[in-house]
């Protein structure tokens, strides 16, 4: 039993030299995410730079001229003008050349006078109905700073305070650098491993284990010995860079982002894993891995989808997803300055996940040994 | 063309031989999108709700109460307590708090224009500024649904306001399937035809196959052909199917034509095919290969539109995208189901995508000859 240890680490030694055997693909394993964090940080915003608005202005009196230089004088507009029926209003969109066309009517400066209430049209390209409505806040906005110019507001008898915390100028950068470290941690850990045992049952080094003395629970954690490791050193570098270079706001303890972060990588290594035992081929191992990491990381962790609005159902499913959990540990600990108390439950399950993922790997990998 | 012709049978037979990969080429797809389709809402609802309520009046009632009355809010705790609020949040249980000072109804009544607070956790800008502002239209609501019963101190002058009168062109009722269902399609059949390709030469180099390959008399370019076709053919039933099931169950609305998705479909295939059998090319092993598909892939995704407009990003970072084929198809996908758009509309995006398809063949021929002789 005492011979327990050395033997994990023999195979653990075994894996390193299989990696650095390699060296194109430690050197890839470096430099992609560094490269995909950065460029992503910088491209990934929610702010719209450019809205590109095509005025009809039937009006053409100085009141009409006021509310398309409140427009302009707003930096996410572009105002050209534009004359044509709504035949060309489409032509306009299908070249994307605007994103929303504003119709003054004719007697819009008579009406302003008179009329409680004069319609400005706005058509908006809602191909993208996200988008579609971001634009129309924008343009909303501009519509109320018009009209307070004009005149008060109706009096409303009590005062709003909102208060944003935590991310008072509500940059999207904050929100999404944390999701790309989720994202780019998970996979790269998924896909180690998801090979580890596999490319033994393709190369037939397998047999040759079998017929040693180690126990299966050896091999399986030699082999993620120094993945664990790998993804840990990847994971501090990306971190780093992601904080230091976007200049997000590190209000937390550094110390517990490293060591739930490790239990995170340690959560996914362990999936990776699973997926290792299951699949026959190296293809077929690589193919689950990477499908069941990336859409799903992308659209069910509350990367960019928030989890609440989804239907109950989805939801559930969910609390299947590691990086789910992740992310309310990174922007928590970084953002918001969480305590590990705070953490709890999403610690809870990132263990419970790692626990069950490894010992069903265990399970399956001895099963596999005996037949 | 006879000895493609073998080349091709022979790829059919190895790809059909192995049935755990056809079950991830035809059925890991369409799990996916049946499921991942149903995430995709840019609606916010059921947003968690604490609410500090000093007042304790009618008034501050009726307020909680119209906020417990939508969807929109969950009303997850009472608390006196600003600490709990500061924990629940960094705790993630609770997203947003609405405070009523003490006295709110008194001083509202009095006409003393009281304030009202309302804090939201900003981690997630963007939702938090719609649930804000949800919040403030509710009050709002309220406040000018009661304002009779409150004596008004301003004097009435006659209101003349600009109002917006939006059309929401292409998508009515902003229903964000529409728009991202074709997305996932795309992305679903990228994932699958580009592994496979980048993954299928580099196979055959490490089992010691590629040399065997090699003393047929079969030419360079032949045998890349026969390695392309068979995806192309492959893919291109998958993505009729996913592309079928994703109209059928999503009701997705077609406005263009279907012969046009089809043929700028197939060029867009030819591109990402080509684009990993150019990565099987240049790297040496299936651990290698998969690592450079997946960076291309996930550069793919982020870079083409897919979630975040290419329109919001620096432009500095826009040029990337030209090097993308996905960033081509999305929008074509896009514009020919919702605007219905012809060629004539299209034809940049298509000439892009089609010499990208081109030089990145050219590429993976010319580069596989020089590492060949």
């Amino acid at each position: 039993m005492h011979k327990g240890k050395p033997l994990i680490l023999s195979i653990a030694a075994k894996e390193v030299l299989h990696i650095l055997k390699d060296p194109r693909s430690l050197i890839i394993l470096f430099l992609m995410p560094i490269l995909q964090l950065v460029m992503f940080g910088y491209a990934l915003k929610m702010e719209i730079q450019e809205i590109k608005i095509g005025v009809i202005d039937y009006s053409q009196s100085p009141v009409s001229r006021q509310l398309i230089d409140c427009f302009r004088g707003s930096e996410f507009f572009t105002l050209f003008s534009f004359e044509g029926e709504e035949d060309a209003i489409n032509d306009l969109f299908m070249q994307r050349q605007a994103h929303a066309v504003m119709i003054i009517p004719m007697n819009f400066a008579g009406d302003l006078s008179r009329e409680p209430l004069v319609d400005v049209q706005f058509i908006i390209d809602a191909a993208d109905p996200n988008a579609g409505t971001i634009i129309r806040n924008y343009i909303n906005q501009v519509i109320l700073t018009f009209n307070e110019s004009h005149q008060d507001l109706l009096p409303i008898p009590f005062d709003i305070r909102g208060t944003l915390l935590y991310n008072p100028d509500r940059k999207s950068t904050y929100f999404f650098v944390p999701g790309i470290v989720a994202l780019l941690l998970v996979m790269i850990s998924a896909l180690l491993t998801s090979i580890t045992i596999t490319r033994e049952k393709e190369t037939g080094t397998m047999e040759q284990i079998l017929v040693s003395p180690v126990k299966p629970h050896e091999i399986i954690i030699g082999k993620v010995l120094p993945y664990i490791i790998l993804a840990f050193l990847i994971g501090i570098i990306i971190l780093l860079i992601g904080i230091v270079l976007f200049q997000v706001p590190f209000e937390g303890s550094a110390l517990l982002l490293l060591i739930l972060s490790t239990l995170y990588i340690i959560t996914a290594l362990s999936l990776g894993l699973m997926i290792s035992t299951v699949a026959p081929t190296q293809q077929v191992a690589m193919m689950l891995a990477l499908v069941a990491t990336l859409l799903p990381t992308f659209l069910l962790s509350g990367f960019i989808f928030p989890i609440s609005s989804m239907p109950p159902l989805l939801q559930y499913l969910t609390y299947l997803i590691p990086a789910k959990y992740y992310l309310f540990i990174i922007r928590g600990i970084i953002l918001k300055g969480s305590t590990f108390m705070q953490l709890f439950f999403p610690t809870l399950f990132l263990g419970i996940m790692s626990a069950v993922l490894l010992v069903a790997s265990i399970r399956k990998f001895s099963t596999n040994l005996e037949s | 063309m006879k000895r493609i012709q073998q080349m091709i049978e022979k790829e059919f037979r190895q790809i059909f031989r192995d049935r755990p990969m056809m079950g991830i080429i035809f059925i890991v797809p369409l799990v996916q999108l049946l499921v991942l389709a149903f995430a995709i809402t840019t609606d916010v609802k059921h947003i968690k709700m604490s609410v500090v309520d000093f007042d304790k009046s009618r008034i501050s009632r009726e307020i909680v109460s119209a906020f417990s009355q939508t969807e929109r809010f969950d009303i997850i705790d009472f608390t006196q307590d600003f600490k709990k609020i500061d924990n629940d949040m960094r705790a993630w249980n609770t997203q947003i708090a609405l405070v009523i000072p003490a006295n709110f109804g008194r001083d509202l009544q009095r006409g003393a224009q009281p304030q009202i607070h309302i804090s939201v956790d900003g981690v997630d800008g963007n939702t938090a500024g719609i649930a804000l502002g949800y919040a403030q239209a509710i009050l709002l609501k309220y406040g000018v649904e009661n304002k009779i019963q409150i004596p008004i101190q301003v004097e009435r002058r006659p209101v003349h306001r600009v109002n917006l009168v939006e059309r929401m062109w292409y998508n009515l009722e902003l229903d964000s399937q529409q728009f991202m269902v074709p997305g996932i399609v795309v992305v679903l059949l990228t994932i699958i035809p580009m592994m496979l390709s980048a993954m299928s030469l580099v196979k055959e180099k490490e089992i010691g196959t590629l040399e065997q390959l090699m003393v047929t008399p079969l030419r360079k370019h032949q045998l890349l052909l026969g390695k392309i076709i068979p995806f192309l053919i492959l893919s291109y039933l998958e993505m009729a199917l996913v592309m079928t099931v994703a109209i059928l169950v999503f009701n997705i609305s077609m406005n263009g034509s279907y012969l046009l998705l089809a043929f700028l479909s197939f060029l867009y295939l030819i591109a990402t095919i080509g684009l990993g059998i150019f990565i099987s090319t240049f790297t040496h092993t299936q651990q290698q290969a998969m690592f450079v598909a997946w960076f291309f892939m996930v550069f793919m995704i982020i870079m083409s539109g897919f979630f975040i407009p290419i329109d919001n990003m620096p432009h500095s970072l826009q040029v990337f995208t030209y090097v993308n084929p996905m960033r081509y198809f999305m929008a074509i996908i896009r514009d020919i189901f919702q605007k219905g758009s012809g060629i004539f509309y299209l034809a940049k995006d298509t000439a892009l995508m089609t010499f990208y398809g081109i030089i990145i063949i050219t590429l993976a021929v010319f580069k596989f000859r020089k590492r060949v002789s």
